[in-house]
């Protein structure tokens, strides 16, 4: 490997310091001359008909000035596939969900605000509604939308093979079902949006997203504005984990409101409009038959999950094929058989989340633990004979250019002890392995690319124009990385313009892991492009071949004579001194298949490549109380390549909290019907630092064929192999295999008290 | 509707004094981010759980959403803003970017304060009391490793 | 979130503030250190004409500990209780209650007087509008019915204050004082058991000091609270015990004060001398009272009352050895 500057070291990020300091600035920071406050006015019924809406008394309230209901929209529905429109920004007919959107104000503060809303007069005919998966499905039950009979708006099928003959021809063949209710985001940054129109027409826009191009298209359909005229800005983002990808009724509102009012308009929400109003993780019941030979290989594995979306779509189809394929890459499974369902009830709305689906990932791994107990083979030779391989197709064939997930699971296992431990260990202690994969990027047609720009100035720093967005992650110092090192600046010389739709070309946006591939690949091309042309100035001047020289510390030079050299400052005054401008472009497109598509034909190149690993995971139950006390973590990810180590260890590390430590132990959401009861973090219980256990970190590089420097992303499936761990852990040290999720203390002591009583039995 | 009059109060943040007209129900979180444009300290809960909006009240660490901006005058108030040294990085500020203990950012502010205070108040802090201080703390990004690191290295420092 | 309107009162003495609510009443609410009375006002719980901030008022903070008995003024910050060497070594379990309430942050501002008058909660209860707004009222908003517990015609939130049951175990007294007079009650007699109005407390009286007396005999005392995470949550089970012993290790007292267990700590009277731990532990299931309106299960809940009124009578026998 060539030796780096900045690509592959520890440097700390070019954007914390601000903020250190505070000056970060994010939506509801924001301040914008005469802006006035927006607020929300949401339904208090699950389902019910909007009769009448009479906003005249709150628009004659002094201080207010801008009321919006539907009929300031022409109703269009949105939705994020064509054939999910089901969504209108504020209803017209009727509310399926308690907190939907239905009518809004603009006042001069905060004050006037929530007393305008409470004037606002709204009739609604109460329906009946649906607040579970079964209840939907029931027949006669209220339908939500019309245009989804059963309140079925997606159903995913995948048959690959010959299910039912890799049963029969299976040694051991196991059917459990999982279940787990709803989580949720909780990403520290309460939504916010702030919106100013000029007297153009042109909209400028501020929310935390996961792309802003996402968010400019519905914003120019439903505005009927173009979108040269819809300028979703940059701002600072508190982060994502999977939930700021969409447009938002919040973000429609508040441009509408900024319309009317002909001011800027900022909306903050509540924690609790954060939790039930923009989205929150579906609920799953997954039943999963699986068959394997006598050496623990599956043969056969059919697969039925049903997931509780809520009201509306949102990005459905996605959220309910990427458990499987995260599953289907981790693991071999030459028979397999999906059947996918997304069910609408009158809930808040589902999509997608870091941890997709912790029903759908523990049960695939708990399964392996229960054949292998079984068969007497141990849960991390069960992950070495399952694991997929560099060079496999998945079942729904994808290609895998590269892969490292044996290597993540001998290193986790060297490194955790894992043969002293596991069946070793006293009473109430335990140990517990999970595998995971995740994709960086999929078909995503017109948007699946990433293109960036790069300008020069004359002293030969520069300026990175990227579509790239970082919501926390480290996104906008890896792109920095990037250009100082391929451009030979330093990062000192690299300023950024990223994620404004005015300036910056599309690109995918942060979900699905494809910045790092997608956008990363895109900033080297455009770096190198600027280096050829930099690179053909120098060589004429030193008489010597483009291939001869070399880029570093803000000089060009003989690679094989480093003192014959020139300031980059100086080729570029050189290109300048002829009367040619110099800047940099640079494009990348994943070859992926784009005739794949969700439902109609989910087979096909998924994404260009994929990332793999492995957790385990350490604890001890106190079998009085049902506390779990988690004694270590190793995580392990083929990242392909680890552009900035310290980054990744920090996705792991928190990866750990989210999916293991949060997603096995404490979080879900809490319900009367359909109504959130634990919509704060006093009711829903992320991790504290006081409870997490250390985390030890390990990054397996396999150096991706495609990937910028071999990298592919930096370790989101940890957080679902994490979840797989702490559930592999618990169970092994109760003896007791644990089917719902997550594994609180009231959950443990009845599976110990029942173990205890089946003993006695037994 | 209760009655409510605005009230002029007097309010000592990072050294500066303030004087502002406002209602007696604003907290101080708000008086900080509308009323004097310091935005550092951030709103994420409202309910004194997340430590997302937490101030130093004559050096102690107090939820500012919680807190009447009027209860305070008279006291020194310390946002994140006013724990810099001018221009350069206060140590504790520097330890989270160097130890990447800050990822989004939002929960930074808080967490700088409080790790900041207990410094102050213990400066060779174990492990277990480090993480028993930022306890009140939320943070969803890191899954507070890093941060830990981060102030642990301060502690060695001291020696 | 904004807090809804009220006029702001501080007085400097607690004469003034004696007059102000015994003028007032009802329409005044009292703040201490604010982290109770000020979430409860932002879920518009409650909506005060009149806040008073007693954090001010001279003389009403402080540990004073004597040779008979210990005052602590009811404005002194938990997290002074809680540190106090005197205070852990001869009250143990008050200090453990102390550093274990809610968040360190929370402890520098949440008072001793705060803490024991908190009001009672529930997860139906203890929510805004946004979960609200469309229910029916349960009997703790006025209405007629129970949102937790179908068909119940009576309240059961749920007193979660980590002080009292400690403070209980000591005996602990209660001076309120009000324009005219002063009573002194035990911690026992603070409460209704009523979920609806928790406090035997009128609308002019102010709690002002906590008064301890001296234990007799060679004691030790634990404090052990049961929540799901190291720290910020209210107890879903909690148990206080106090334990005395003669010089020749003869137990001659044994008390075990159960909290989070219904609308007020419960005394779990009648233990056995000989310390029993299985009889109390029975006992304490038998008076916990746990529905499935806490974050977790009430059948889980009160097996945890009594697993944890065994742990705290062990950790104060513990102490006591280790004193010797």
């Amino acid at each position: 490997m060539e030796k780096f500057s900045y690509i592959g070291k520890d440097m700390k990020r070019i954007d914390t310091a601000c903020k250190a300091t505070g000056e970060a600035v994010f939506a509801a920071d924001l301040v914008l001359p005469r802006m006035l406050v927006g607020k929300i006015l949401r339904s208090p019924h699950a389902h019910a008909q909007i009769v009448a809406i009479d906003p005249s008394k709150a628009e004659k309230l002094p201080g207010v000035k801008a009321v919006v209901t539907a009929k300031d929209t022409c109703g269009d529905k949105w939705g994020v596939f064509k054939y999910t429109q089901d969504q209108q920004f504020l209803p017209t007919e009727k509310v399926r969900y308690v907190g939907e959107e239905v009518a809004a104000v603009a006042a001069v503060d905060e004050d006037t605000a929530l007393e305008a809303l409470s004037l606002i007069d709204v009739t609604y005919e109460v329906l009946p509604a649906v607040y579970t998966i079964e209840d939907a499905l029931a027949p006669g039950a209220p339908q939500l939308h019309d245009v989804y009979p059963n309140n079925i708006n997606v159903h995913v099928v995948i048959d690959v093979g010959d299910v039912e003959k890799g049963f029969t021809n299976s040694y051991l063949v196991r059917e459990d079902t999982f279940t787990a209710p709803e989580d949720s985001y909780f990403q520290g940054e309460p939504y916010a949006v702030a919106a100013q129109f000029d007297h153009a027409g042109n909209l400028e826009i501020w929310m935390p997203n996961a792309g802003p191009h996402m968010k400019a298209k519905p914003l120019s359909n439903v505005l009927k504005t173009p979108l040269n005229k819809v300028r979703v800005r940059k701002i600072t983002i508190g982060g994502a984990f999977g939930g700021r990808s969409e447009i938002s009724p919040a973000d429609v509102i508040c441009a509408f409101l900024a319309k009317k009012a002909q001011r800027p308009v900022k909306i903050v929400y509540s924690r609790e409009e954060n939790t039930v109003c923009t989205r929150q993780a579906h609920s799953m019941i997954t039943k999963i038959k699986t068959g394997f030979d006598r050496e623990g290989r599956v043969v056969a594995r059919d697969i039925t999950c049903h997931m509780d979306g809520g009201a509306y779509s949102s990005t459905g189809p996605i959220a309910v094929s990427v458990p499987f394929l995260c599953m289907e890459q981790a693991y071999r499974m030459e028979n397999v058989r999906y059947n996918g369902y997304r069910v609408l009830t009158n809930k808040p709305i589902r999509g997608m989340f870091r941890t997709h689906g912790r029903a759908f990932a523990c049960g695939i791994d708990i399964q392996l633990d229960m054949i292998g107990e079984a068969m007497g083979i141990d849960p991390l030779t069960m992950r070495l004979r399952n694991a997929r391989q560099t060079g496999d197709y998945t079942p729904t064939k994808s290609y895998v250019a590269s892969c490292g997930l044996t290597e993540t699971i001998e290193k986790t296992g060297k490194m955790s002890r894992w043969t002293e431990k596991f069946g070793k260990l006293p009473p109430y202690h335990g140990i517990g392995i999970g595998c995971n994969s995740v994709q960086t990027g999929f078909p995503m047609g017109i948007r699946g690319g990433s293109q960036a720009f790069i300008k020069l100035n004359e002293d030969g720093g520069v300026t990175v124009i990227t579509g790239i967005v970082d919501n926390g992650q480290g996104n906008d110092h890896m792109i920095v990385q990037i250009a100082a090192e391929e451009l030979g600046l330093t990062p000192d010389d690299v300023q950024l313009i990223t994620a404004d739709t005015e300036v910056t070309p599309s690109d995918p946006g942060s979900y699905s892991m494809c910045e790092t591939f997608i956008g990363g690949n895109a900033v080297r091309l455009a770096a190198q492009d600027v280096k050829k042309k930099l690179f053909r100035i120098v060589a004429a001047e030193f008489g010597v071949g483009e291939e001869e020289l070399s880029a570093r510390n803000r000089k060009i030079f003989v690679t094989n004579n480093p003192q014959q050299t020139m300031s980059i400052a100086k080729a570029v005054r050189i290109a300048l001194s002829r009367n040619e401008s110099i800047s940099g472009e640079g494009s990348y497109w994943p070859k992926v298949d784009a005739k794949r598509e969700w439902v109609k034909n989910p087979y096909g190149q998924l994404s260009e490549t994929f990332s793999f690993g492995t957790v385990i995971c350490e604890v001890k139950v106190d079998p009085e109380t049902g506390q779990v006390k988690v004694m270590e973590v190793t995580a392990s990810q083929d990242v392909g390549y680890a552009l900035n180590p310290k980054v990744i260890e920090g996705q792991f590390e928190g990866g750990v909290a989210m999916g293991g430590q949060g997603g096995m132990l404490t979080e879900y959401l809490q319900w009367h019907e359909g109504r959130v009861l634990t919509p704060t973090q006093l009711g829903y219980l992320v991790p504290l630092a006081i409870d997490m256990p250390k985390i030890n970190t390990i990054i397996v590089e396999t150096i991706d064929p495609k990937g910028p420097y071999g990298a592919k992303e930096a370790g989101m499936s940890v957080a679902m192999s994490a979840a797989q761990a702490y559930c592999g852990a618990i169970s092994n040290a109760l003896g007791v295999y644990f089917h719902e999720y997550p594994i609180t203390p009231d959950k443990i002591l009845k599976a110990i008290e029942e173990k205890k009583k089946r003993d006695r039995e037994g | 509707m209760n009655e409510m009059k605005k009230t002029a109060i007097t309010l000592n943040v990072n050294n500066e004094t303030y004087d502002i007209v406002a209602y007696p129900n604003r907290t101080l979180l708000e008086v900080i981010r509308d009323d004097l444009h310091l935005t550092g300290t951030k709103e994420s809960c409202g309910q004194g759980v997340c430590g997302s909006c937490t101030v130093l009240v004559d050096g102690t660490p107090v939820r500012s959403c919680l807190t009447l901006a009027v209860a305070v005058q008279g006291k020194e108030i310390t946002t994140i803003e006013g724990i810099s040294l001018g221009e350069k990085l206060h140590p504790v500020q520097e330890a989270f970017v160097n130890h990447h203990a800050i990822q989004c950012g939002f929960c930074s502010p808080g967490m700088i304060l409080t790790s900041y205070a207990l410094l102050k108040e213990n400066p060779r802090p174990t492990e277990a009391a480090i993480r028993r201080a930022i306890s009140g703390n939320i943070c969803r990004c890191t899954g507070y490793a890093k941060i830990v690191e981060a102030v642990k290295s301060l502690a060695e420092e001291e020696k | 979130m904004r807090l809804p309107p009220f006029q702001y009162l501080e007085p400097a003495t607690v004469e003034e503030a004696l007059s102000i609510i015994g003028t007032h009443k009802e329409t005044v609410k009292i703040m201490a250190g604010g982290t109770d009375l000020l979430n409860r006002m932002k879920l518009r719980l409650i909506e005060p004409a009149f806040v008073m901030n007693i954090s001010k008022l001279r003389n009403m903070d402080g540990i004073d500990i004597g040779d008979t008995e210990t005052v602590i003024g009811a404005n002194t910050r938990l997290k002074e209780i809680a540190g106090a060497p005197l205070v852990n070594k001869r009250f143990r379990a008050i200090a453990e209650a102390a550093f274990q309430v809610a968040s360190p942050t929370i402890t520098n501002m949440a008072t001793i007087g705060g803490n024991i008058l908190q009001n009672t909660r529930c997860m139906y209860y203890d929510q805004s509008g946004i979960v609200l707004n469309g229910l029916e009222r349960c009997h703790k908003r006025g209405g007629i019915l129970c949102l937790a517990v179908k068909g119940s015609k009576r309240c059961f939130s749920v007193y979660q204050g980590d002080m009292a049951p400690a403070l209980r175990a000591f005996d602990a007294r209660c001076v309120l004082e009000k324009k005219g007079s002063t009573r002194t009650v035990s911690i026992t007699e603070l409460f209704t058991g009523n979920g609806v109005t928790p406090f035997a407390i009128g609308a002019d009286e102010l709690l002002t000091k906590i008064i301890i007396p001296k234990p007799e005999g060679i004691c030790g005392s634990a404090y052990r609270k049961l929540r799901l995470r190291g720290s910020v949550d209210y107890p879903l089970a909690s148990a206080a015990a106090f334990v005395s012993v003669t010089d020749d290790r003869k137990v001659t007292t044994c008390r075990v004060v159960i909290g989070a267990a219904g609308a007020a700590p419960k005394v779990i009277d009648g233990a056995s001398c000989e310390a029993d731990l299985e009889g109390i532990a029975q006992k304490a299931y038998e008076h916990a009272e746990g529905v499935d309106n806490l974050l977790m299960p009430g059948a889980y809940r009160r097996k945890m009352v009594s697993v944890l009124a065994k742990r705290a009578i062990k950790a104060a026998i513990d102490g006591i050895k280790e004193g010797m």
